[in-house]
This record gives structure tokens, C-alpha cells and sequence, in this order.
């Protein structure tokens, strides 16, 4: 093999400004081809063409995200479509994806095409569920609400429902592959969810679509992979834990992180004699289990009398064996009280546990921020917001690798930050005016100080603006520039030319309310 | 009007008289080399051979890259138009700014040769030769541009070291490098990257004579010492509001310090928010640039030009008062780590079957972990000050897989934090930390609250089976 020296530089040239558009996440239309109209051709299943016909409704929903990198404007408008499954109380559920962000929301029925248009009255980003009310309160008269199936075994079969654009109810038959705590989109919270191999045709309007058995509920469809025909179902006990929880109620949380305990040398090294058991990697400050005094290296052993395997799975009556985290996240409701068997240290303890949700004022970058505007702060052309996962997301699917290194790092090790880090603020970008001349291509930095005071949050960062020092805005960025200055006179003058020059609604909106 | 052609006919002339002369002067090096596996650091490395060019200098010998003859283990060299190969060896090689100086062990070889002699910077859009032995023939090839632009380029040699660089419109292509680009028969400059077709069109780099002169220099003494820096950062002040508020007046004068990085010369000496006004008596432009020999450069080409345990004179103003401090200009570590290295074997230590390596450039393009803990820690090195506490970051790269360490997956490409109690900071604290006896190796990473515990007994009885079947010939490469 001759290889003739030069070095080839492949880099393409650096582009001034970056534009990533965020693709909208679209969970069920996959880009990939259609797979061939394969039509199931078993004898439809009579019971959940009865349940088609009277518990399902086409859902039409015009969302519309705000713009992180402009957060005074709005993306264009998107359309999605999807089929809710009518449940007790008189209101459609569906998954909270679907109405994410919405501005109208419209109910069908799939025979008539007779239409009502319906508010969100409950949504959660945890478990991605929604339930819709028609504002027509004669609208669902003659309906039957779907019962939840309780119980579920891998091979069972159930049947998915689609709408044709005529009204005929499209029916496919899967089976169950998978039943599993898995990751929830949104939150990243895991809870059971099913797995289903099926079939099914590429149609408009699938962003959601309920999975049925024998009449009765089994599940919603959240995503489906064309590729390996496969469909994440959200599981009936997530849905009932949605509909018991009171309005704004998030889903407890224990607040660890834990590992399998597989491996016999380790077993040995702790002296566990126990069989299965699984090992406390953390515990994070404010969660249920540190309220409970679970340690760091501690083995649970069992959860109410269950045992947990080595891998954390326990018998439940009605799925088979599934993680542990399943009674604590969704059969357990905020307040239950659990008790665990630990092995600490050579001992067999037990230790009663309250399930709190979690504390939502130490999380530095938020996962998501559905359905409000985002805060920010303008000075004199500088663009200021806090670091949430959502911006990050702006910078396309592959985020991770593609937007700004520290603020990944942030994003991904925020438990390990100092517990009084506060949010992180962010010179976002510069709009450029006479008093930023010379900082046009800052970008993407991390402010630690205004005006001399510290900065953990865009309210200090708006309070400390209020009082520059000896006639300037001294902002300082953890990264260079570490120091830039405004000119205060010049900003406050010019406040208006900078609202016209790039049509700034307003020149800050903090806790979603825009200031005069 | 007249000048115009008569100037254009001086060029052809010079030119067609220079082919003859440089053709006595032009070598051509064939290097069989060994790039060490940093995915199997036991083994040699896959042997594999290139050409380049290289051209005769003062004192019989041979100046080309550094990337034509990294890794070689043989070396051989051919003058134009004799067929008969010498053997080769290396004398000084400068992988920070691409040169190397060959010798041959043959006296004979310099016969009938010519050493090229070194001219200054060629003047923007004059004309210059390229002579190579670039791919579409094996004799050499004499190519033609002028100079397109002078500036700082990334040395992609090296990646992380930029110098004075000069791109030119004639072809370079895989094969020019090392050899010398002529202008009215002197060497102007050594063509050694250039951007592919795809990317750029007729764009071509030469390393300019400053920066070959300055090698020669620094190898007057015997070794080579690499360049010199400041190891801080600083950014325009062009802003009015800026300079009124650190007392400038709006004279265009002056760059703000942002990072000093700690262990560098300018460690406690240069603070952060400090304005560099001068250097050795240069006036700084408040873009970072300074006048020299009549062209505005950035400022670091003053250091440029220096050598280890010289000094640079900076005139600073901090908090309002002009102050001259000196920097004592040493090493340039810890950057070290984030650029590519060469003529190195990978450090490593197997032990039950896992294999723990340092961290640096060479490891994370051979891996590519896609680890995120580990890319903050790599990227971050030097900005957050992380080789304080661990000049080498010292990771778990490989599991061999045995019975002894079937749980291990888990912890692939952690940084590894403690060894039964004693902390890492380095490749050998591993090895040593393994070599006392203990019925349990406790492995603690960072980042993850379960330790990787492997029992003593396990580690020994499956010692001599991983080390056969997986063909490590050595378990432990502790030497840099």
C-alpha cells in the first residue's frame, strides 16, 4: 500500500451563523416509505368495530411552538392529526404530543364528520397523556366511554384503530412483544409501556391512535417505527394513574439511580448473600428516597413484601415481571407510603418510604416548556434566556454533537452542579445596534455576573440591569469574552430604535408575563 | 505600461533556469512506517509505506515534513534523475510545525548536489514554482501559481498549532509535500496541505521561511524545543463603551485578556480583563494585530519567532494603570494532550482483561467513544483546569472479554477515579496501584456511584488464558 503525502483538509469552510431548524418531531409519520398495504385479512374483530363506532373520534390539532432562538415569536403553525378514545367523565384522551403547544383543537366524529371544537383540560408531559372536553356539552350524547383493560400478557393480541378519510374504521391486529418500564418522550420518564408488533398503513391523521382488545381500552399509540413495524403503546396503568391523579399532579418519583446486580464478584465484595437485590448508585438530594434516609450503596431487596431480582424486576399479578419502579412511579400515587428492604452494611433493614414528585426548584435546564412562552431578557441588542433542554433542541435532531459544547454538558450534568447554581443564563445572541459594536458574533455564553451581582436567573439578570455601574452594563460570561460593556445612557435611549429595528414585541417576558 | 510584460518575461526566464538547479537539489523519500493501534496498544502497529518530497539544504541535509517521515521506520531517499535508493535517517523532526532535517549516512549521496538556499516572504500575487513528486507519474513535477494570501492557518499535522502560512494557486497534490516552492531561485517555501478538490478549488499551503528559519535555529543546538506561547487569550475592543469604562481613549489601542490558562508563562503574571497595549515595543491594535516588517500580523508572531527561555515584554494596563511585566517563555503543556502525536507508543495496562489507557488526541480518534463525560473532559482539559488534578485522564478503552470481567460493560470508557483507596492522576498510578496485592480491586470511576470490583483470585487464574487468546504480548507500556 503507497500512500502520497499531503494533508487534504476536508473541513468545510465554517459557516458565519448556524440556522438549525428543529424538524418537527413527528412520532407516527415516519419519513420512511410507506411499508406495501399489507390488509390483515383475519375476520374483523366484531367487539372493537362496536367500540370504533362509539368510543372513537378523529382529533384535529393546530399547534404552534414558540421559537427559542427568537422566543418573542412563534414557528409556523403545524397541523396534527390523531384518533382519541373516549373514557369516563365525558372527555377524549389522547397523547399530550398531539396537542402540544395548541392553539385550536377540534373533535370529529368519524361517521357524521360532525364536528366541536374542544379545550385541554388536563395535560401531562410526564406520562405524554391529554384529555380534551368538547365546548359542545351535547356533543358526546349517545357515546359509550372505553373501560381500561387491567391486565396484560406478552403474545396477547390487540387491535389498533385508524380512521380512513370516508369514516371507515381501518382495523389491525398486532401482538404484544414487550412489556416494560421504557422511557416516556418529553420527560424521559420511565413507566410501563407496551410493545406491539403490527402492521400498520401509513394514513393521515395517526398521531395518535388507540389500541383496543375485547372492547376495551388496551393502550395509546405514541410512537411506531415503519422500519420493524413496531408500536410504543402507553399502558392502561399509566393511563388509569392519569386519570386518578388530581389536575397538575405529577408522577412520584424516588429520586435514585440504581444498577443490576449481576455481577458475583461484586455480590461477594459487599458480603450480599441475599439472592437478587439491586444497588443505589445515587440519591439524589431532594427526592422521596433521600427524604427517606436510602443511601448511596445501599441493596433494595424488596418493595411491600416484593422481591426484586438482581435486575430489578418483581412478579406483578397482572404484566409478569416488570422493574420495580413500576409500583413506585405509576400503581403508587404522590403520598403513598412503601416500605423497602434494604441490606446496608452487612444488615436486613426496612425502611418506610413517602413518595413525593419531584422538586421542580432545583432543576437547572428544564426537559421541556409545552404550552408557555419562554422568558427573556433584551439588553441593548443582547439576547438573554435561561438553558433548557427545548433550546438545546433547536439545533436538530442531533443536538447532542451539533449545539454548543458547554451548554450540552450542562444540560446533561445539572445533578452534579452546586445546589445553588440556579438556572443557567445565556447570552443567547446579539442583535446587532451601535452599543454592540464590536460583539456582533458572541454567542452561546454563560453569564455570570451583571453589574456586579450574581446572575441565577433572568429575573436577577432584569433586576441587576437596573443598576449599572458608573454608567455601564458590565456583563461577565464564564467563557471569553469574560467581560463586555454596554453604554446605560446610550441603551436607554435607544430602547425604541431597537424595538422597531427588529419588531420586538416587548423588550423582556419573565414567568410568561411581558412587562410594559 | 511597459514594465508589465518585461517583468512577466523575467519570471519565465528565472523559471526555466530554475528547473535545471532545483532538480540537482530535489530528493524523493519513500518512508515504510508503523502507525502504532491505540485500539491494540501491544502491537506494533500495521507497516505501511508513501512518498514525499524533500530538497537538499546547508550542511548536507535534507528538509521536508514532518508527516512524510512520522512513524517511519525506514527511510529512504533518491536524487532526481539517480535511480540508486539511500537509506535515511531522521535528525530533528518538528511535528508542531510540520518540518523535519534528514540525514544520510552516505557522504557520496551530496555528490553533484546543490543545498537550496532559504529567501524571505514572496510579495502578494508573485509568481512561484512547486516542485513534487505528486501522484500521475513517479518523476518529478514542477508546478505554477502565485501567492494568493499570507496568514495564520492551522497546522493540520498537528491540529492544534497554527503559524504563518501561505496559500498559493498552484496545484498541490498527494506527494508535493515536503517539497520546496522557488521563487527567482530561492526557496520561498515547503508545500505541505491543501484542501481537497471537493471542498476548495486551487488552494494550496506553504510553510514560509520564517518558520523553517526559525527551526533551523532552534535545532542549533541539538534537540529540538517546539514553539513557545503566551497560553492566553484575548478579544477585540473595538466597543466605545468598553474602552470608555477600562479608561481608553478611542485611539483604536489595545485587546482584553479573557483566559489566562494556569501552569502557562503567563500564569500569575497576566490577570484576566488586563489590556495588552504592546508587545517587545509593538503598538497593539485593538484587533490584536501589530505592524511587523511592514505588514499587520496578529500579535502572537512575536512569540512566534522566539525560543524556549526567551522573554517576552508585554505593556499592560490593569485597573486604570499602565504597568511592563515580562513573561518567561517555557513549555507549552498542557496542550499537549489535544494535539496528534507522533514517533510515540501508546501507554496502556491490561489487567483482567481490561485495558486502561491515558487520553489523548491519537486515543480519541482511534475510539471515538462518543462517551459524553469523557468528551467534556477531553474538550475541557485545559479550559476548566481539569489537568490540575489529573494530568492524564485515564480511562477503561477495552474489555477483553473472559469470565472475569463479564459485568464490565458498564463502565467502558469511564474515567477512572481510585484504585483500592489511592487516587489516579496518571498511567502508572494504575500499574501501581495493581501491583500491591489485595483480595479485592476496588475500581471507582467518576461519575458512577457503583465501584468495578474484580476479586484477586479471578484476575490470576484467568491471567495467562486472556493473554494467549487475545495476542497481548505485553501487559503494561508505561514509558513517554
Amino acid at each position: 500500500m503507497i500512500r502520497q503525502f499531503v494533508f487534504l483538509l476536508l473541513l468545510t469552510p465554517l459557516l458565519a451563523i448556524a440556522e438549525p431548524k428543529s424538524p418537527i418531531n413527528h412520532p407516527y409519520a415516519a419519513a420512511e416509505p410507506s411499508p406495501s398495504p399489507v390488509e390483515k385479512t383475519e375476520s374483523p374483530d366484531q367487539e372493537s368495530r362496536k367500540v370504533a363506532e362509539s368510543s372513537i373520534l378523529r382529533v384535529n390539532s393546530t399547534n404552534q411552538a414558540y421559537d427559542f432562538f427568537q422566543p418573542w415569536l412563534k414557528k409556523n403553525p403545524v397541523s396534527r392529526r390523531g384518533v382519541g378514545a373516549l373514557v369516563q367523565g365525558g372527555c377524549v384522551l389522547v397523547t399530550a404530543e398531539l396537542v402540544m403547544n395548541s392553539n385550536f383543537v377540534e373533535l370529529e366524529k368519524a361517521t357524521t364528520a360532525e364536528k366541536s371544537s374542544a379545550t385541554v383540560e388536563r395535560v401531562d408531559y410526564d406520562c405524554n397523556l391529554a384529555l380534551l372536553r368538547p365546548n359542545d356539552p351535547g356533543f358526546l350524547e349517545g357515546m359509550k366511554p372505553l373501560t381500561l383493560e387491567k391486565s396484560l400478557r406478552v403474545g396477547n393480541e390487540a387491535t389498533v384503530l385508524q380512521l380512513e378519510p370516508n369514516g371507515e374504521i381501518a382495523q389491525t391486529i398486532g401482538q404484544i412483544t414487550t412489556i416494560s418500564v421504557g422511557s416516556y418522550p418529553l420527560e424521559n420518564l420511565g413507566l410501563l409501556l407496551y410493545k406491539l408488533r403490527v402492521p400498520l398503513q401509513q394514513r393521515d391523521g395517526s398521531f395518535t391512535l388507540p389500541a383496543v382488545s375485547d372492547g376495551r381500552l388496551v393502550g395509546l399509540l405514541m410512537r411506531f417505527d415503519a422500519r420493524s413495524q413496531s408500536a410504543e403503546l402507553i399502558s392502561t396503568p399509566v393511563i388509569r394513574h392519569f386519570l386518578d391523579s388530581p389536575a397538575k399532579a405529577r408522577f412520584p418519583r424516588m429520586g435514585i439511580a440504581f444498577s443490576a446486580l449481576r455481577d458475583p464478584q461484586f455480590r461477594r465484595f459487599i458480603g450480599l448473600t441475599e439472592p437478587g437485590g439491586v444497588y443505589v448508585n445515587e440519591v439524589s438530594p431532594h427526592g422521596s428516597a433521600a427524604e427517606a434516609g436510602i443511601k448511596k450503596g445501599d441493596v433494595i431487596l424488596a418493595l411491600d413484601g416484593r422481591a426484586i431480582d438482581q435486575d430489578g424486576n418483581y412478579e406483578d399479578p397482572n404484566f409478569g415481571r416488570v422493574l420495580f419502579t413500576h409500583l413506585t412511579h405509576t400503581v403508587a400515587q404522590v403520598g403513598s407510603e412503601l416500605t423497602f428492604t434494604i441490606f446496608r452494611k452487612g444488615k436486613l433493614i426496612k425502611v418506610p418510604a413517602r413518595l413525593r414528585a419531584p422538586d421542580l426548584s432545583h432543576v437547572v435546564s428544564d426537559a421541556q416548556l409545552a404550552d408557555q412562552p419562554p422568558d427573556y431578557v433584551v439588553l441593548g441588542g443582547f439576547v438573554f434566556l435561561e438553558l433548557s433542554r427545548p433550546y438545546l433542541q433547536e439545533w436538530g435532531n442531533d443536538w447532542v454533537n451539533d449545539a454548543p459544547k458547554r451548554l450540552v454538558y450542562y444540560d446533561a450534568f445539572q445533578n452534579e452542579l452546586p445546589e445553588d447554581r440556579g438556572k443557567i443564563v445565556i447570552l443567547a445572541q446579539v442583535l446587532p445596534v451601535p452599543e454592540t459594536l464590536g460583539y456582533e458574533s458572541i454567542r452561546n455564553l454563560v453569564v455570570t455576573q451583571v453589574n456586579g451581582r450574581p446572575v441565577r436567573s433572568l429575573v436577577d439578570l432584569s433586576e441587576a440591569a437596573k443598576k449599572p455601574l458608573k454608567g455601564f452594563h458590565k456583563i461577565e460570561f464564564e467563557e471569553d469574552p469574560k467581560t463586555v460593556f454596554l453604554d446605560a445612557a446610550s441603551v436607554e435611549a435607544n430602547q425604541k430604535a431597537l424595538i422597531e429595528r427588529y419588531s420586538l414585541p416587548s423588550l423582556q417576558r419573565l414567568k410568561g408575563k411581558k412587562s410594559p | 505600461m511597459l514594465r508589465v510584460p518585461l517583468f512577466l518575461f523575467c519570471v519565465f526566464f528565472a523559471v526555466g533556469l530554475q528547473a535545471v538547479e532545483v532538480a540537482e537539489s530535489l530528493v524523493r523519500i519513500e518512508a515504510t512506517s508503523q502507525e502504532p493501534n491505540y485500539k491494540a496498544p501491544w502491537s506494533p502497529g500495521e507497516v505501511s509505506s508513501g512518498v514525499g518530497a524533500g530538497f537538499i539544504v546547508q550542511g548536507d541535509r535534507i528538509l521536508t515534513n514532518a508527516h512524510v517521515v512520522s512513524n517511519a521506520s525506514f527511510l529512504t531517499v533518491n536524487k532526481e534523475g539517480d535511480p540508486k535508493p539511500y537509506a535515511a535517517k531522521v535528525l530533528y523532526v518538528a511535528h508542531d510545525c510540520d518540518l523535519a532535517l534528514l540525514s544520510v549516512d552516505r557522504a557520496e549521496f551530496f555528490n553533484g548536489t546543490t543545498a537550496l538556499e532559504l529567501g524571505d516572504i514572496p510579495a502578494i500575487e508573485s509568481m512561484v514554482s512547486v516542485y513534487g513528486y505528486p501522484i500521475g507519474g513517479k518523476r518529478l513535477s514542477v508546478t505554477r501559481g502565485i501567492v494568493s494570501r499570507i496568514d495564520f492557518q492551522t497546522y493540520s499535522h498537528s491540529g492544534m498549532d497554527s503559524h504563518l502560512t501561505i496559500q498559493i494557486d498552484a496545484a498541490i497534490n498527494p506527494g508535493n509535500s515536503g517539497g520546496p516552492v522557488m521563487q527567482k531561485g530561492k526557496v520561498v517555501g515547503v508545500a505541505f496541505q491543501g484542501y481537497s478538490g471537493d471542498v476548495a478549488q486551487n488552494v494550496g499551503y506553504m510553510i514560509p521561511t520564517p518558520v523553517v528559519k526559525r527551526f533551523f535555529k532552534d535545532v542549533e543546538d541539538g534537540k529540538y524545543d517546539r514553539y513557545v506561547d503566551l497560553s492566553l487569550t484575548f478579544d477585540n475592543l473595538f466597543n466605545p463603551a468598553a474602552r470608555k469604562a477600562l479608561g481608553l481613549p478611542a485611539d483604536d489601542v489595545g485587546v482584553q485578556v479573557g483566559t489566562v490558562y494556569g501552569g502557562g508563562p503567563s500564569d500569575g503574571i497576566i490577570k484576566a480583563g488586563d489590556v495588552l497595549m504592546g508587545i517587545d515595543g509593538l503598538r497593539i491594535a485593538s484587533d490584536g494585530t501589530i505592524k511587523l516588517d511592514g505588514e499587520s500580523v496578529p500579535l502572537t508572531e512575536v512569540v512566534e519567532r522566539k525560543f524556549k527561555g526567551e522573554s517576552a515584554t508585554l505593556d499592560i494596563l490593569r485597573e486604570g494603570s499602565s504597568l511592563q511585566v515580562k513573561i518567561p517563555l517555557r513549555d507549552p503543556w498542557p496542550f499537549a494532550l489535544q494535539s496528534k502525536a507522533y514517533d510515540e507508543k501508546p501507554q496502556f495496562v491490561v489487567f483482567g482483561g481490561l485495558v486502561f489507557q491515558p487520553v489523548d488526541k491519537n486515543f480519541m480518534d482511534a475510539y471515538q467513544p462518543g462517551n459524553l463525560r469523557l468528551d467534556y473532559l477531553f474538550d475541557f482539559f485545559v479550559e476548566d483546569g481539569i489537568y490540575r488534578d489529573r494530568p492524564q485522564l485515564v480511562v477503561l478503552s477495552n474489555i477483553l472479554a473472559d469470565a472475569v470481567n463479564a459485568y464490565a460493560k458498564d463502565f467502558l470508557f469511564a474515567v477512572v477515579d481510585e484504585i483500592n483507596g489511592q487516587k489516579i492522576h496518571r498511567i502508572s498510578d494504575v500499574a501501581s496501584a495493581f501491583a500491591k496485592s489485595s483480595n479485592y480491586y476496588v475500581i471507582q470511576m467518576l461519575g458512577i456511584g457503583r465501584p468495578l470490583v474484580l476479586e484477586r483470585k479471578a484476575v490470576e487464574e484467568a491471567r495467562s488464558r486472556i493473554l494467549q487468546r487475545y495476542g497481548v504480548t505485553s501487559e503494561q507500556y508505561l514509558k513517554k
